[in-house]
Order: C-alpha cells, then structure tokens, then sequence
C-alpha cells in the first residue's frame, strides 16, 4: 500500500516539476477558477455556508480566545444548570460550560475530519486511480481490496480496531481514515475507467506520454471535479462517523470535548437536562450540512457533467 | 405491618401478632445453629436488636425461615441486591400498592378469598418489565446477571431462597437440620410440588443439581458455589443429606440457593440446550423467549405454592436507560429491572406516580488501582488520592445523596458489621499535596509529579456506555490531576478482565469486598491469592484475618475479626473506596399485590407470583 | 457473462476469506472474552481453577489460528458454531433468529426512501433552480447531516413522551414501526434524492433528450419516457451498494429503539466480546455486499457498454 503511494507520488512531484516549466499554463488555471468561482457564487446556500465554515475554521484555530470559560473545569454544584446569560448553552453533567466545550470541540470536529479525510482521500485516490487506468491483474488486485474492505462493515471495522488500539484521537483519525477510502477509491475507478477511453487519452498514449503523466495530466484533471465534491461531502460524513463512535463510547479521550462525545454524555438526561444533547446535535447538523451544501456548490461549479457522486 | 395481606405479608403473619421487625429476630433465633445467622440480623434487622441473638436455637418452628443472609445473586452486577437503609420507613414513597391489600392467597392453592379488598378481577394481567441486555440463557448456570436472574427465578425454586428482606425462606425444603459440627445437612423436601411437566419433584433431582453443576467436568460458571460439599445423598424421596468439609459459613447462602432443574428434563437434552428450554418448580414457564427482544413467561397453575395471580411475566430488553425512564412513564412498562440515571430515580420517585423501593447496595462503588503498578505500589501516593478526592461532593451533588459514603470495604448499611472506628481521608488537596512531597513525589517541569524516574501517571478505564459512572471519573480525573497526576480515561469493553489480568491500572465499577447480602466474608477479593483481587492487594495480615473470619462461627468474634479487616483496608487503601449508592426499583401503581417496604428491591422480583396487575 | 460470474465469486470466495481471518485477528487482539461477560461484576466466588477450566471449555486457552482453524474446519461444513455467551443455541439460529427483523426494518426503511426520494429527486431536477429545486436540495442535505441516533432520541421524546402517539420503543404492533423506520430511512432518502437529481440531470443532458424534444414530443412524454427511465438505471445500482451503509445503520437504530435485529446482536456480541458470532455476522454481511457488488458491476457493464467486463 505504501509503496505503491510513494510510486504515484514521486511520479507527481516529476511531472509537476516538469508542469512548472510551462508557463501558459497558470494563466489558463486561474481563468478556469474564476469562471468555476463564478458558478459557485450563483448556489447561494453554498456561500452561506462557505461563510459559516469559514468563522468555524477560525474558531477551531485559535478556540482559546473564544472559549468563556474553562472547557474542562467541572462544578459538580451546577450539575445540568439549564442556559442562562452567563453560561449560554447551559452546563453539562458535570457542570462544564456547554458553549466553552462546544468551542473546544469545533477544533476536535476539524481536526478530526480534515485529517481523516486527507488519509482517506489519499488512499482511495490512489488506489483508484491505478485500479480505473491500468486494469487487468492491477485492478483485479485492487479492486478485491476494496472489495474486501467494503464488505466489512465499517462499524465493526471501527468499533473493533478503535477498542484494540484504544479509543484516542489518533485512533479515530486513523480508523476512520483507514476505512472509508473504499468507497472514493470505487468511484474514482469508475471515472477513470470511462475517461481512459476518451479520446485524448488515446491521443496522449499515441504521441508517446507515460502512465503517470497520462494520469496526472489528463486523467486526473477530468475526475478532480468529482472528487473534490466527494471530499466535502466527505468532511460531513466523517464528523457523523465520528459523532457514531463516541456515541458508542470509543471516540475522543475525556476529558477533550468532541460534538459525538457531548452528545453521547448527553444521551442520557436527555429527560433531565435536553440541552446537553440538543445543542452538540445541532452543531453537528449545521456543520455537516454547511459541508454538504459547499459539496454541492463545488459540484455545480467544478463538474461539468454534473455527475452526482 | 398488621394489614399487609399480600403474599409476603400471609407469610409474615404466620407469626401472628408479630410485626416484621419481631419476625425478622424470631426467624434468626430459630434458625440458630446455621454459623451465619447472625449476619441475617446485620443485614435485616436495621440497628438496634443485634444481641439477643444466638442463645434460642432450637429451630423450633420448622416451616420459619432460616436465617443468613447470602445469596449467590445479590452480588450479580454492579449494584442490585439492596442492603436494609438505616431507616427503613423511608424506604417507600406512597406504597399506594398495598394499601387495599393483595392477593392474600391461603395456603397451598391461590384463590380470591381472604384479599383485602375483595375486588374483582384481581387476579391476572401480564407484568412487563425490562432490562438493559439480551437474556442470554434461563439456565440457573447463568442467572449471575440480574436481567436473567430475573427470569430464571420465575422458573425455578431453591432448596431455600432469599426473600426482600434478606430471610432465607425455606422453599423446595420444607425444613432442615444441620449437624452439631456443622458438617452436614439435612433437608426436608415438599411432596406434591409438580415440575412445569407434570413430574412431581423429588430428592433425586436434587442431587443431580447439585451434582452436575458442582462436577468440575461440565465446568459450569457457578461451580464454585458448591465448593466444600463433599456428597450429596439422597435418603429417601423427599430427603437430601449433604455433607461438608468442614463447617462453612457460606453453604447455605451459596449452594442452598442453587436453582434446581428437573432429572429427567435436563438429563436428556443437557445444559446447552437447557439454557433455552428450562423447567423448574417455579410459578411461571416459559411461553416465548426471545433473547435480544423479550422473554415471557406464564403462569404455572399448578405450582406448590398456589396458581401464580399473574397470567404472564414478560422482560423486555431496552438498553437506553432514557428510553427505559419514557417506557415506564408512559406506562409502557411496569417496572425496569436495571437502573435508571439519579435524575430520572429522583423525578420518578418525587412525581408519586410510581410504587418507589429505595435500597442501599452492597456493592462497593469504588477505583480499583493496580497495586503492583511503581506508583500505586506506594501507599502514600493510594492515601493522597484519597485526600484529592472530594467524595462527600460526588455523594451529594453526583448522585444527589442517593448515596452513602464508604469508609471501608463494608456498607455501613451492614450496621452489624460496619467499623466506623477507621482511620479516615476527609477532602483536604492541601494534604494531599504535602503527603505526596513528604513520600517523595514532587513535580516535575510539566507539572506532573515523580519519584525515582516513575511518574504518577495512568489510565483510568471506564466501562463502554457506562453513563452512570462515566461523569465520577472524569470528576477524579480533575481531582487527582489538580495535585500532580496524569490520569487518562479510557473506554474500556472489559473493565473487570483487563484489572484481574493487569493490562489496566485502574478502573471504576462496583464490587463486594465482603458483605454481599450480609455475609461479611471477603476472601474471593482481598485475599492475596484471589482471582478477583483486582487491586492486586497483598497482606499477609489481611489473609489471616479472612481465614479466621471464615472458620469462626461465633457472631461476636466474627465482628471483631471483620473490624480489624475494616480497619486495615483503610489504613492500606488498597482501592479508593467512594460509596454505596442506593438502588432504586419502580412499579406502575397498577401493578398490585406490593409490599410496603423491602430491604432488598431487586429480591423483590422473585416474588412476582404474589403480584397481579389492575388492567385499565 | 457466465465465465464472468463464475470469476468474481470465486474472488468474492476469497474476499470472504480475507475478510473472516481478518476479524478473527482483530478479535483476538481484543480484550476481554466471553468468560468475563457471562460472570458479571458480581462474580467474586470464582477460583483460578474455574477460570481456567471455562477457558478450556470452551478453547480459549488454544492459540489463536488453531482456534480459527477449528472455526473454518466447522464453517466449511456449513456448521457456524455455538455462541458462547448463549451456549447452546447454534449462532446460525442466533442469526436467523434476529435477521427477520432487520429485515423489515431496512426494507420498509429503503421502501420509504425509493418512495419519496425519488419523485423529490425528478422534481427536483426538471424545476432545476427553483425554490423547489433549492427546497429539496436543502432538505436532503439536511437528511444527510442529521445523525440518525439524534433524532431518533428526539422522536422519542416529541412522539412518544410529550404527544403520547406512538410506543417509545420495541417490537409490536404497526405503530412500533413507524419511528425506527423514519429514522434508519432519513439518511437514505437524503441520498438517493441527491442520486436522483443527478442522475435526472445528467440524463436530461444528453442529446437524445434533445432530439425527442426536437421531435417536438410533449414534454411529458419526454421526462416519462426518456429520462426518467434512463435515470433509474444507475439508481438501481446504487441502491445496491447502499446495502452495506444500510445495514451499519441499524446497528445505532436498533439499539435505541430496541429493535431486536442483528444490529443490536452484533453490538451486543461485539461488547461480550462473542466471537463466533461476531465471525457469522461479518460474515453474512460480507456475502450481501459482495453479492451486491458483483450484481452492480454486472448492471453497470450492461447500463455501459464501453466498459468491458473481464
């Protein structure tokens, strides 16, 4: 699995090496971004959503200077204490500021997800793309593979190896990366599968380029759209995984705050005290959302063909 | 007391004129000679009437109950098997349930007649109850979980088995003697008491019970229950001798409560297959059992009790305690086996809409520590967590005082037994600190304390799920990281395995270190070589006073030996030892047939027969 | 074709090799085992001596391919094993027992998606920018951020505690049903909405679209006999592979709603660390995604002709 990265990837850095040295190039991209760009601002729940991510970003930055009061402190004598104006979204079971942990947990959201989506995407890209473009025994080997991890149910797949390693936030990153690049990995194949027999890639073969470079150059560019699409979407539904496996009590380490885990802690005075629950299951669902509609926006905008993924 | 006219209240009434407290002695007194009957007292007989004990054996009354107070159930999981509360009047809110008396049946067979309302229709109706995992198996073999017990009880009957409030009633035995050495016993069967087949059971069954399940062959889970039995005979059809090692404090309570399965039923199809189709004796059979989704079981008119008032008893599996709280508040479900969060035990005991039984645990709640780990080696460090740790706070405001502190491995609930006299760790960080820099242990440049390339450093594991205790540790985890710990809280599936084979440093749950249902015996978790030793706890001193604890049969003398096993669990700290929580049982008040008060709420599902529900 | 499908479950055969020996591994690795589950907490009468002859009893105490052979030798054999935490019930009756359920639940649950989703989707598409376009875009992205486990609390407490409607959880009559199956479908409708607008707009693309407009056939006519057939094509497919997400779905539904399905049995075997019948699940999951997978390839190689199959 490695080594077959480190191939694809000293092959990318050669051709872009070589990419460098055109210079009309970049002057066509950028004409490209601001024409996409275009396309995206007429989606307008995608910009409102873009906004929303953006402010969320910042906080999972610097959440420090947000958080009011300690994430972390418990006062066992304010127990559930509903919201007041001091304490917005109320206390928790323990009596830790509800809005502070919500806080700390946006940078636990991002951190979790932007790099198991990195992992997931890299694997399923690559894996793909040899799988869609060499074919024969190259993608009967890597399609079993993915075939073999899609068959496992993912939730076994994680709840096992999470309670293994031992729940932390590096094993959820990595679990979650390590499994659920199949399903990109599958659709990046079949895009390339179709776009190998285009017309151009023939053109390129006939005129003497190499593998890498055909599918750097020319296969790649034409299955961006999609998997750039697939990657936001993506983020959402790896927050939601992640949200699943505290949910199961094996996600982030206490007594860092994740949404899931808020959520989960939450479950349970949901009679009681609703906002411990309600207001982490409200975040997840406008930061997911907010992903899914900037999706949607890029596919409008990148996907010419408008292929849903 | 006197216009209880339930099942258990007819029962108690035997003895008329008697209130319960007077019965509960009078039941000691008779059962004399059995070695422990004094813990009976400890447990039920609440505070003051401790000493009038052992004097009138004589076991004058064959059909009394026989006192002790173990029971081979009321350790299952965490917390069941309640323990008296010092007051027990407290223990009900409104027990609306009885109050126009119950199914008051005569004797052997059940009719309406003497009830004390008279009312009609007051038999019948199905009883749903639920737990929080699938019903395994209706073996007795595997009845250590409440959410089977529960079932199981329904099905089968012991030779003597343990009421609400910790009397050991004589049930398949109709008497029994035991020798002046202690070393055997003799049991008086019931005739006329039909398995759910038709077949009357006999003696016979008996022996084969008690001698499949203790044959280390068939390597049953409850085999050790039978340890120190030497033979099991049968004299004639309806008398079983059996014969000891040597003078055991624990037989009665132990193997007496073993469930017995019918010869010829469970001969023939064997355990496995057992597990999904029992018979016993008991007041209901299995109708439907469907594991993951519900068992129900129906009544058995035959039973040598009397026809059961219930037609039918079905658990249901619910495994979110919030559901389980909206269940019985919709009134979907009567009563939940398993507990429910303290918020919703509060509300739904403060709403008056429930028949509420509030009962004191016996089960430690309390952090096992690893004492073989550098850091938890040092005594030190195990009294500075103490000190760190506010406990009086997790009472009161964590469990809103449905709690009682610990001081030792013994409930002060158990007032017999319980040693207040010990050396104590009231929340002082201040002490905490200057004990753990006195013993060596001072910061390092992150703050974190070590002592001779050792940090005080380690994982607090915590049961998947476990949302009952989940928000105490995270609770100690601040606590102790505030004076100079570093203490991560992990997830854990199997908090007791990885403690008994070290892969954990500490974990949270609930335990007996001696004292379950009053026997304060604790050799299977504090001494040096037992299996359940979690803390790796080892002292020579603490297994001597075990060993003798076990051999002496005098009351007097057990209390003190048990005192001295109190007080040296405090001095080492061998766990940090928290509290006893209280256990808390609801009914819909339409169940009917309820007594007013128990010490033991979990116990009280064994008496289901005795119940019939008032159908809207 | 044959020789096609002869090859891939052959391979499938393989995947499912690799797949058991893998979760056996994983299993092993993991702590706990199902002696400590069966005792509870309260199992402190227990000696050594016990303890290692129950690990014997039941082969615990063998090294672990040995035991995995012993498990392949008897799953050849059509022959699944014995839970351990249920000894004595065979785990394929086990399985069987809970599958039913599930059964229902994800069909009624898919049943409900196809049924909205897919008009939502062709509306969506051929009123393409429009409030409604943009309504049910929101609304089925919507559909795919909730988390079904939330929801489904809040459900219960609206439907069942505040309203009093319908039962908070477990099996019975048809109103137990309505809940679990709204929850475990709401993700999927949100899909397959999102599918069927895409897949709407691709076709609607296409120049034959154009040409049948040209023709100056009805646009009616155009929509129904042109592309929404042709849309539905790829949808079919694609409900296929949505099997394997469907399935770990119910294993959260199920247990908040106490479903008695083979999520909940699988939960509950994993954390009683029941091996055998953590094995038989994976297992049987495995073959419905493989079957699944092998169908949607052939579907595909039909549906696109460019693609060659072998």
């Amino acid at each position: 699995m490695s080594g077959q990265s480190q191939n694809i990837a000293d092959q990318g850095a050669d051709i872009q090496a070589r990419e460098n040295m055109l210079a009309g190039e970049g002057h066509a991209r950028r004409t490209e971004f601001s024409r996409s760009w275009g396309r995206f601002k007429r989606f307008k729940p995608g910009v409102v959503a873009l906004i929303f991510i953006g402010l969320l970003s910042i906080v999972a930055i610097i959440p420090g200077v947000f958080e009011p009061y300690s994430y972390s402190e418990t006062n066992l004598r304010e127990r559930g204490e509903s919201p007041t104006w001091e304490h917005p979204f109320g206390r928790d079971d323990i009596g830790r500021d509800v809005l502070s942990r919500l806080i700390r947990g946006t940078r636990v959201a991002f951190i979790v997800a932007l790099s198991a989506m990195t992992i997931s995407l890299a694997i399923g890209l690559t894996v793909g793309a040899l799988s869609g473009y060499f074919g024969g025994w190259v993608d009967a080997t890597l399609s079993r593979l993915v075939d073999t991890i899609m068959a496992f149910p993912l939730l076994v797949l994680m709840i096992t190896l999470a309670a293994v390693i031992g729940p932390s936030l590096q094993t959820t990153v990595v679990v979650i990366g390590l499994t659920v690049w199949s399903q990109y990995a599958r659709v990046v194949r079949a895009d390339v599968l179709s776009v190998r027999e285009r017309e151009f890639v023939f053109a390129a073969r006939a005129i003497g380029a190499n593998d890498g470079r055909i599918i750097v150059r020319h296969v790649m560019p034409n299955v961006l759209g999609p998997i750039i699409v697939l990657a936001s979407l993506a983020v959402g539904g790896i927050i939601i995984l992640e949200a699943a496996l505290s949910f199961l009590g094996l996600g982030i380490q206490r007594p860092t705050p994740s949404w899931g885990g808020m959520l989960a802690d939450g479950r349970a005075h949901i009679r009681n005290y609703p906002h411990i629950a309600i207001v982490p299951g409200i975040m997840i669902f406008l930061t997911v959302l907010a992903f899914n509609l900037i999706g949607d926006g890029l596919r409008d905008a990148l996907d010419p063909r408008q292929r849903e993924s | 007391m006197s216009e209880d006219t339930t099942a258990i209240g007819r029962i108690l009434n035997r003895f008329e004129g008697t209130n319960r407290r007077d019965f509960l002695k009078r039941s000691v007194i008779m059962g004399a000679t059995v070695p422990t009957f004094a813990t009976l007292l400890a447990a039920c007989g609440g505070d003051d009437d401790d000493d009038d004990d052992d004097d009138d054996d004589g076991g004058d009354e064959s059909d009394s109950g026989d006192p002790t107070a173990t029971t081979q159930r009321s350790v299952p999981t965490s917390a069941v098997g309640g323990q008296p509360t010092p007051t027990e009047e407290e223990m009900t809110d409104d027990a609306t349930a009885t109050e126009d008396g119950g199914g008051g049946e005569e004797e052997p067979t059940a009719t309406e007649e003497d009830s004390g309302g008279g009312d009609e229709g007051q038999q019948g109706g199905t009883l749903i109850l639920m737990g929080h995992h699938e019903i395994a198996s209706l073996s007795p073999d595997d009845a250590g979980p409440t959410v089977h017990w529960v079932m199981v009880t329904q099905i089968h009957n012991a030779l003597v088995e343990l009421d609400p409030w910790y009397v050991l009633q004589p049930t398949l035995a109709e008497s029994f003697e035991v020798s002046e050495d202690g070393m055997t016993y003799t049991f008086n069967l019931v005739q006329g008491a039909p398995f759910h087949d038709g077949e009357e059971f006999t003696s016979a069954d008996v022996k084969y019970t008690f001698d499949f399940y203790r044959d280390p062959e068939n390597a049953m889970l409850t085999a050790s229950n039978f340890n120190g039995i030497t033979d099991v005979e049968a004299s004639d059809d309806y008398t079983v001798v059996i014969s000891l090692e040597g003078p055991n404090a624990a037989f009665l309570s132990r193997a007496g409560q073993a469930f017995i399965v019918p010869e010829h039923h469970h001969s023939a199809i064997g355990e496995d297959a057992y597990k999904s189709d029992p018979m016993g004796t008991g007041p209901f059979s299995v109708r439907e059992y469907r594991a993951a989704e519900f068992t129900e079981v129906e009544a058995f008119p035959d039973h040598f009790r009397g026809a059961p008032l219930l037609d039918a008893v079905r658990e249901r599996i619910v495994p979110e305690p919030s559901v389980r709280t909206i269940e019985l508040e919709t009134g979907e479900a009567d009563s939940s086996v398993w507990a429910l969060v303290t918020e919703d035990n509060l509300r739904l005991r403060d709403s008056g809409d429930f028949v509420t039984y509030q009962t004191s645990s016996v089960a430690c709640n309390h952090f096992p520590m690893n004492n073989e780990r550098p850091y938890f080696a040092d005594r030190e460090v195990r009294r500075a967590l103490m000190y760190a740790l506010d406990r009086d706070l997790i009472v009161d405001e964590l469990w809103e005082g449905l709690a009682v502190k610990a001081t030792g491995n013994i409930s002060p609930a158990l007032d017999f037994y319980y040693e207040p006299d010990v050396t104590e760790y009231p929340y002082d960080p201040d002490l905490a600190i200057e004990t753990l820099e006195n013993a060596g242990w001072v910061a390092g440049s992150d703050g974190v304390r070590e002592k001779d390339g050792v940090r005080l450093e380690w994982t607090l594991a915590v049961i998947a799920g476990d949302q009952a205790r989940r928000p105490e540790a995270e609770f100690a985890q601040e606590s102790w990281n505030a004076i100079g710990c570093n203490v991560s809280i992990e997830d854990t599936t199997a908090a007791s395995s990885g403690m008994r084979d070290g892969t954990h440093d500490m974990a949270i749950y609930n335990w007996t270190y001696g004292g379950g249902s009053g026997e304060p015996d604790g050799s299977n978790t504090l001494r040096s070589d037992a299996l359940n030793n979690f803390s790796k706890y080892k002292s020579e001193q603490m297994d001597e006073l075990l060993d003798a604890g076990l051999r002496e049969t005098d009351p007097d003398a057990r209390k003190e030996i048990y005192s001295e096993v109190q007080k040296l669990v405090a001095e080492d700290v061998p766990f940090i030892y928290v509290k006893y929580w209280d256990w808390f049982n609801f009914y819909n008040p339409r169940v009917k047939g309820l007594p007013d008060s128990v010490l033991s709420g979990g116990t009280l599902y064994s008496m289901a027969y005795t119940m019939w529900k008032e159908e809207e | 074709m044959y020789r096609y499908v002869i090859q891939r479950l052959l391979q499938g055969i393989i995947v499912l090799f690799l797949v058991s020996i893998a979760t056996f591994g994983i299993l092993q690795a993991a702590p706990g085992n199902p002696v400590e589950t069966m005792l509870g907490e309260g199992a402190t009468q227990l000696t050594q001596e016990d303890y290692d002859r129950l690990l014997q009893k039941w082969g615990l105490d063998k090294p672990w391919y040995e035991q995995y052979f012993t498990w392949l030798g008897n799953f050849v054999t059509g022959d699944f094993g014995q839970s351990m935490v249920r000894a004595g019930v065979p785990v394929h009756e086990m399985v069987l027992e809970a599958a039913w359920p599930t059964i229902q639940l994800t069909s009624l649950s898919l049943a409900f998606a196809i049924l909205v989703a897919l008009p939502a989707g062709m509306i969506a598409a051929i009123r393409r920018y429009s409030i409604f376009d943009s309504g049910i875009m929101v609304w089925a992205s919507a559909g795919i951020a909730l988390p079904n486990f939330w929801v489904g609390l809040m459900l219960i407490i609206l439907l069942a505690l505040y309203l009093g409607w319908l039962p908070p959880s477990g099996g019975g009559d048809w109103k137990h049903y309505i809940m679990p199956v709204f929850v475990l479908a709401i993700n999927e409708t949100a899909v397959l909405a999102r599918l069927m607008r895409g897949a709407m707009l691709e076709v609607l693309g296409q120049d034959y679209i154009t040409t049948a407009r040209a023709k100056g056939l009805r646009e009616y006519v155009v929509i129904v006999r042109h592309a929404v057939r042709n849309a539905l094509l790829p949808i079919v497919t694609v409900v296929g592979l949505r099997m394997a997400f469907l399935l770990s779905g119910t294993v959260v539904v199920e247990s908040i709603f106490a479903w008695p399905g083979i999520g909940q049995l699988f939960i509950t075997s994993v954390n009683r660390s029941d091996y055998q019948v953590v094995q038989a699940i994976v297992v049987l999951f495995t073959v419905l995604v493989i079957v699944a997978n092998i169908v949607t390839d052939l579907t595909y190689a039909i549906i696109d002709p460019r693609i060659r199959l072998n």
